[in-house]
């Protein structure tokens, strides 16, 4: 009786402890945004929404957040399709060479991100694309892919894989058993990976430095480049920003599949 | 009139999969309104074989006739067969209802008649009134209903069921079991029938197809079956069965002398034997008399000492396990149907076996 309390204890206390170095950082850089002050410190000296006002005056980062919104969503937008299908034909179908088709669409994930970068920064700039801000959104989505393979490669595994054979025994001809039957069933997977591509591309910035140039520089990019100047609340506001995106994130996924059926990676 | 052709036609089909035979040399037809059931041990190939009836594998060689005409060419959601999958197979995103009308919806019937025939169709599972709900809010026997309205709903020529009660317990089995003839006999649909369980076949066929490797065995309806299996395999395989080895030593006619180390038996055969051949005889539980040394049977043939080795009470009748000195192999099973009022026999106790001449089979061995 004792022996399970003490273990319960002692497993709360290693719960609290992780939760807190875990949301320190965040926990910091929230509160010092609502500094009245002109330096980034915590706790924040009185509050206000200064920072967050100064915020929106500052053209440069209010362009970087849309064009950063603009990128993750074609990222996002690509990847859909891209990466449910891929998922769906590698768990489905026997495919010739599968290991080898497999490593490639992994790859992405072995190859260091500075050489990805520099790789499409130098391909981009051959068939001149380069400093459009559409392919940092291709690029984006070329780098993530497997997670969204991942996500989506979950459910579909988790599929009985009798349903489309049923499908076709109810009538259905291949393409609509696959819109009818298959792609609903493997919706919380593209879901959840569709919103993971969404913030992974919203964060991403080595890859994006290759990519932009001074005229359309995405958020990451942009904070890095004033930090190496000064570094001002309005930092701190900007990251806010961040918390609040993810944050929105997490429950959209809640609301669209559950949090529950997420965490068990269905 | 026109000729009416059988519903299905199967000639000659084989499923090769690389070296192995899954199914070789299949033959049957069945007629409108039968319900035949495929009975054999598991990975004899019973799945296979409605898996090409159904069009998701094509024979090796043979052909498949559906009334009439060959359908290799014709892809399975344009064969007008119901079929109800081993795992069932429902659409998890669909309700029940939904589930039902999906094969309305893709064989194109007209909009306006399909919440009518979803309906109807519910009505005879006795599910009215679930049709919103999801399939994993519904029992598992309510999911069984709901699969085989799904398969019947758009009124096919054929049903195949892929062994779908097995996933069920025993109770609510055999309640299936039941429930699916009533159904059948109401609709009278042409049903192929998978299963592994005898007593399924025996409860629900008009005609059953014994398979044991892919190949045919025996093909006749449940009470031919169950009284003059055709060969070893089939006689072990329906009904609780002791087995013998021995050699021919007599034959008059359709009657066989064998003997057994030097015990002597006399059964019935229709094969035909030499002296000297080795053979199995086959006796089944319910044929088996118990005696005691007070009661034994005189001047009968087939007669045998024994110690009873087990016995097992299912309440009905009791089923004991007898060991006999006399043949060194399986021991011999027996059921007593009136265990309320028949004397016991225990553990260790010495019996006397009987049986008649008649229900002994010889077969070759
Ligand atoms: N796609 C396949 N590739 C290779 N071998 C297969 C394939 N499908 C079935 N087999 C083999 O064919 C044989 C028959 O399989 P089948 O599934 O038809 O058996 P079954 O009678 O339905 O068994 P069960 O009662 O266990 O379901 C088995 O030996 C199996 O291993
Ligand atoms: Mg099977």
């Amino acid at each position: 009786m004792s022996g399970s309390r003490s273990k319960a204890t002692v497993l709360w206390a290693i719960v609290w402890f992780d939760l807190i170095l875990l949301s320190l950082p965040t926990i910091i850089i929230f509160g010092a945004s609502f500094t009245t002050g002109d330096i980034v410190q915590f706790p924040p000296e009185g509050f206000s929404l200064k920072w967050y006002s100064k915020l929106w005056l500052l053209d440069d980062f209010k362009a970087a957040f849309f064009r950063t919104f603009y990128v993750s969503l074609i990222c996002t937008a690509v990847s859909i399709p891209a990466g449910t299908l891929a998922a769906i034909a590698l768990s489905r179908y026997r495919i010739r060479f599968y290991t080898g088709l497999q490593v490639y669409l992994l790859l992405p994930f072995t190859i260091p991100l500075v050489v990805s970068g520099l790789g499409m920064m130098i391909f981009f700039g051959e068939i001149r694309i380069l400093g459009q801000l559409w392919p940092v959104g291709i690029g984006l989505c070329i780098i993530n892919l497997p997670f969204m393979i991942w996500a989506v490669s979950a459910s579909v595994n988790g599929l009985d894989d009798q349903l489309e054979n049923a499908a076709a025994n109810c009538g259905a001809p291949p393409l609509q058993a696959f819109l009818t039957v298959t792609l609903p069933g493997v919706m919380p997977g593209v879901i959840t990976g569709a919103l993971l591509m969404f913030i992974l591309a919203f964060n991403e910035f080595l890859v994006s430095l290759f990519l932009t140039d001074a005229r359309i520089v995405t958020l990451p990019v942009s904070i890095y480049n004033s930090i190496r100047s000064v570094i001002t609340p309005d930092l701190a506001a900007v990251s806010a920003v961040y918390i609040i995106i993810a944050f929105i994130a997490v429950l959209l996924l809640d609301k669209l599949v559950g949090l529950e059926l997420f965490l068990k990676s269905k | 009139m026109k000729n009416i052709s059988p519903v299905v036609e199967l000639i000659d089909v084989s499923k090769r999969f690389g070296k192995i035979t899954a199914v070789g040399n299949v033959n049957f037809s069945l007629s409108k309104g039968a319900v035949l059931t495929i009975l054999g041990p598991s990975g004899c190939g019973k799945t296979t074989l409605l898996r090409m009836i159904a069009g998701f594998e094509s024979p090796t060689t043979g052909k498949i006739r559906i009334n009439g005409k060959p359908v290799q060419a014709v892809p399975p959601y344009r064969r007008s067969i119901g079929m109800v999958f081993q795992n069932l197979a429902l659409f998890p995103h669909m309700t029940a209802g939904e589930n039902i009308a999906y094969p309305l919806k893709m064989r194109r019937f007209p909009p306006q008649d399909i919440p009518e025939l979803v309906e109807r169709y519910l009505g005879i599972v006795r599910l009215t009134g679930m049709e919103d709900r999801r399939i994993h809010q519904l029992s598992g026997g309510q999911q069984q209903r709901v699969a085989i309205a799904r398969a019947l709903s758009f009124n096919p020529d054929l049903l195949l069921l892929d062994e779908p009660l097995s996933a069920l317990d025993k109770k609510l089995r055999e309640e299936m079991q039941l429930e699916f003839r009533r159904i059948q006999q109401k609709i009278g649909v042409t049903t192929i029938n998978v299963t592994h369980d005898q007593r399924e076949a025996l409860v629900m066929s008009d005609e059953i197809i014994v398979m044991a490797d892919g190949v045919i065995q025996q093909s006749a309806d449940p009470v031919s079956l169950y009284r003059q299996p055709s060969n070893k395999f089939v006689a072990s395989f329906i009904g609780l069965t002791s087995l013998m080895k021995g050699t021919v030593d007599q034959i008059e006619g359709t009657t066989v002398k064998f003997n057994v180390n030097t015990t002597s038996l006399w059964g019935q055969t229709s094969s035909k034997f030499h002296i000297g051949e080795s053979v199995e005889g086959a006796i089944r539980a319910e044929q088996v008399r118990v005696h005691t040394e007070q009661t034994r049977p005189v001047g009968m043939d087939n007669v045998l000492d024994g110690v009873v080795e087990e016995q097992i009470f299912e309440g009905d009748r009791m089923v004991y396990q007898i060991r006999c000195p006399a043949l060194d192999s399986a021991p011999i099973f027996v059921f007593d149907h009136d265990p309320a009022h028949n004397v016991l026999h225990r553990r260790g106790d010495r019996v006397v076996l009987s049986w008649n001449i008649r229900d002994l089979l010889v077969y070759p061995d």
